[in-house]
């Protein structure tokens, strides 16, 4: 890769990533002193106590409340039960919830590889001035306008073996399937409509990402006889760093949380019962038992914080690295 | 100045308009009242239900029907139930009937009907104009320490419609035994017609229990004493791990080869378009689906037989189970009104109308009724062992087996290889005696 230039930190002009922090005048609040500081602090309130009681309540309130065998019905008593629904969670339940661990990790690894890789390509293909572009990008974009029920139940129909489109095509290869009710194939299909569904917005962010990119870097990579490979990987790939640390972390962690469209398709059975479907069912459409289902939220909350942190380091490294 | 007085006059009769006027006079305006129901999604009862309200609207103007529906009673619907018993937006919720409660009732042992009844949840209907004109062994099902916690519309039954051209053109005959079943089900397979339907995607395992169930009462509970299963798991007089259990399991198992392809992934709630489309000669469904039937295809002659689980005759006949039950929820805003409307519901006419649209037997003494269900059924209309009778009704999920959110998974599960009937038993009978102690 002789002779491609290499990013010069200074001069690109890219409004993201750390440079960003650097190019922009700091003002800092110790600038203020006394009672100048207080317009600031007045004008933070509100924006503060609207993520106090929307963000931070609720989530105490579900700590707590996985403590206790809350149902929410009124006339039923709630006692403090201690540690009993963790107790459950890892005893009698266990085999449900390490069940659901391995089929929330399977889908949400699955969904943030497939969704990254695809929607990579995709706005690479995007980026360029060629004719009907706007076209292609609109209906990439669409179905993420739609709503996760219409999304359910387009997939459904189309994936009906009793006539469906889907289950025709396979007829005239004499193969059959239950396609959603099939244990093999139920996990990768509602992958794939979830990786269908957010595509757009994923691509979306990667084609701002790339758009970004100051056109005179591509032209010295063309002047250095850079192929279109090498182009990608030495200019378009490192500069999109940030774009890519957006679209990986929010694929991550949504998709470790989806529930709804699971619920629409399979409602968790045939080895789609992620946690977010599990702690729904439990605290919602069965028993409505809040205090099993906050202990569910409690453990996925974890193994959220414990996929997202360290991917987050990482990719906020490697934007300083690469930028 | 023409369109000032167009514009006077237009304001003056939005005024007068908005007021009452009428040929006598001014009247005092009427306050329009909101009553809101919720039902689960039932095609026939959906649409005759709207009509009634509709009715309703039309005898009482001041008072408007928001009416809410949510797909599948185990589903979307439950969640719904859920969400509205802990609010106060809804004065009448369809469930079911409470009764029989557990020999000792805990919050851990009863389902959420039973929980929200026990509970103080419902308001006493006692002393409703209506309650005299209806069954009281039916009302008996939604009593509570002498309180009327419901209206109980009536009883649906479950069993076995079959196509009876296609039984004609094979020659086919009613089969009155297990065996009989079987090889009438293996010969349509021979001519390559799929012999059963019962669509199982994703809340659909559920509809196991159109296999399942009648298995339970057919086989087993004939061997209980007292001939009560739900009373002898109860009491722990019959355990699980029963021979006949096991027996129940492997006829679900061979019943379960002869449903169409792919039935896990077939919808439920395109059954009984599928059947009267001609694309199984059986449909193991309930009453409720018939008039959905007759809709698709009113050509189609269809006839009844409960599943025949059970070599003795005498012991096949068909699972009934109380059907769509209204209450009023005691944070009910409109409490005046929800009685005023269950006393509509239950007027002759209207609840004619009902019964007649949705095919249930109806729990209303007296009254001439002509369902679609009705003539299919015949002398079975309404006979047959009630649930209540097979097996314990626990809340909806949790760890047992035996709970609506995780039988039938794991009976797909025994279906499918990955459990013997022997080992699926055993699974039950473990902490079973946490549920009855």
């Amino acid at each position: 890769m002789a002779g491609l230039p290499t990013v010069n930190r200074g001069s690109g002009g890219i409004p993201s990533g750390p440079q960003r922090g650097r190019s922009r005048p700091m003002v800092s609040v110790g600038v203020f002193r006394g009672r100048a500081r207080l317009p600031i602090y007045l004008l933070m309130l509100p924006g503060a106590l609207i993520y106090l009681v929307l963000g931070i309540v609720p989530s105490v309130a579900t700590a707590v409340i996985s403590l206790t065998n809350y149902t929410g019905v009124p006339g039923i008593p709630a006692n403090f039960v201690g540690i009993q629904n963790y107790v459950q969670a890892f005893s009698i339940d266990w085999p449900g919830v390490a069940g659901s661990i391995v089929d929330t990790l399977v889908f949400g690894i699955a969904v943030t590889v497939v969704q990254n890789v695809l929607a990579l390509l995709l706005a690479e293909m995007l980026r360029r001035r060629m004719p009907g572009v706007a076209f292609f990008r609109a209906l990439i974009f669409l179905p993420a306008v739609l709503g996760v029920t219409v999304v359910g139940l387009i997939w459904a129909l189309i994936f009906n073996p009793s006539g469906g489109p889907a289950a025709n095509l396979l007829h005239v290869f004499h193969a059959t399937s239950a396609f959603f009710g099939s244990n093999t194939w139920a996990l990768p299909l509602v992958i794939f409509v979830q990786v269908w569904s957010s595509l757009g917005f994923t691509v979306l962010v990667y084609l701002s990402g790339m758009n970004a990119i100051p056109g005179e870097m591509y032209e010295a990579a063309q002047l250095d006889g850079g192929s279109s490979w090498n182009v990608f990987r030495f200019v378009t790939f490192p500069m999109i760093a940030p774009s890519m640390t957006v679209d990986v972390l929010l694929a991550a962690v949504g998709s470790l949380n989806v529930y709804n469209l699971i619920y629409v398709l399979t409602d968790g059975l045939y080895h789609t019962n992620t946690l977010g479907m599990f702690m729904f069912n439990s605290a919602f459409q069965g028993s409505g038992d809040l205090g099993f289902g906050a202990t569910l939220s409690m453990i996925l909350f974890l193994i959220t914080l414990l996929v997202a942190l360290p991917l987050q380091k990482y990719l906020r490294k490697r934007e300083a690295r690469v930028l | 100045m023409n369109k000032m007085r167009i514009a006077g006059a237009v304001l003056t009769s939005l005024i007068v308009g908005g007021l009452g006027v009428t040929a006598s006079g001014f009247r005092t305006p009427v306050a329009t009242q909101t009553l809101k129901i919720i039902t689960w999604v039932n095609p026939p009862a959906v649409a005759v239900l709207k009509q009634i309200n509709a009715e309703f609207h039309k005898k009482y103007p001041n008072v408007n029907v928001v009416f809410q529906t949510a797909a599948d009673r185990s589903g979307p619907y439950a969640t719904l139930e859920s969400t509205t018993i802990r609010g106060n937006t809804v004065d009448i919720m369809g469930t079911g009937p409470i009764q029989p409660l557990p020999a000792h009732p805990t919050t851990s042992n009863m389902s959420n009907e039973q929980l929200w009844g026990t509970h103080g949840l419902y308001v006493p209907l006692n002393s409703q104009p209506w309650v005299k004109a209806f069954s009281p062994k039916i009302n008996a099902t939604e009593m509570y320490q002498g309180k009327l916690e419901g209206l109980v519309t009536g009883t649906y039954t479950q069993g076995v419609f079959y196509n009876k051209a296609v039984f004609a053109k094979y020659h086919l005959t009613v089969p009155r035994t297990y065996n009989a079943f079987i090889a009438l089900c293996k010969r349509l397979k021979s001519h390559g017609v799929t012999p059963l339907f019962d669509g199982l995607q994703d809340v659909g395992p559920a509809y196991l229990g159109f296999i399942y169930e009648p298995l339970m009462q057919e086989v087993w509970r004939p061997h209980v004493l007292g001939g009560n299963l739900n009373k002898a798991l109860s009491t722990g007089s019959a355990r699980w791990t029963s021979p006949y259990f096991v027996k129940v399991m492997q006829r679900e198992k061979t019943i379960m080869q002869y449903l169409e392809p792919n039935f896990q992934g077939v919808p439920w709630q395109s059954m009984p378009g599928d059947f009267a489309s001609g694309k199984a000669a059986m449909l193991l469904d309930g009453s409720w689906d018939l008039a959905a039937v007759h809709t698709a295809n009113p050509k189609m002659k269809v006839g009844f037989f409960p599943l025949p689980g059970s070599n003795h005759p005498a012991y096949n006949v068909p699972f009934v189970a109380g059907d769509l039950t209204w209450v009023v929820l005691h944070n009910a805003p409109n409490k005046v009104a929800a009685y005023k409307w269950l006393n509509f519901f239950s007027s002759p006419k209207i609840y004619q109308q009902y019964v007649n649209a949705v095919g249930i037997t109806p729990s209303r003494l007296g009254g001439t009724y002509h369902s679609f269900a009705q003539s299919v059924m015949g002398p079975w209309f309404g006979k047959g062992v009630n649930a209540a009778q097979v097996f314990p009704d626990l809340p909806a999920s949790g760890p047992y087996w035996d709970q609506s959110s995780n039988w039938p998974k794991l009976q797909l599960e025994m279906y499918q290889g990955t459990y013997t009937p022997k080992k699926v038993a055993s699974m039950y009978q473990q902490g079973w005696p946490t549920v009855i102690k």
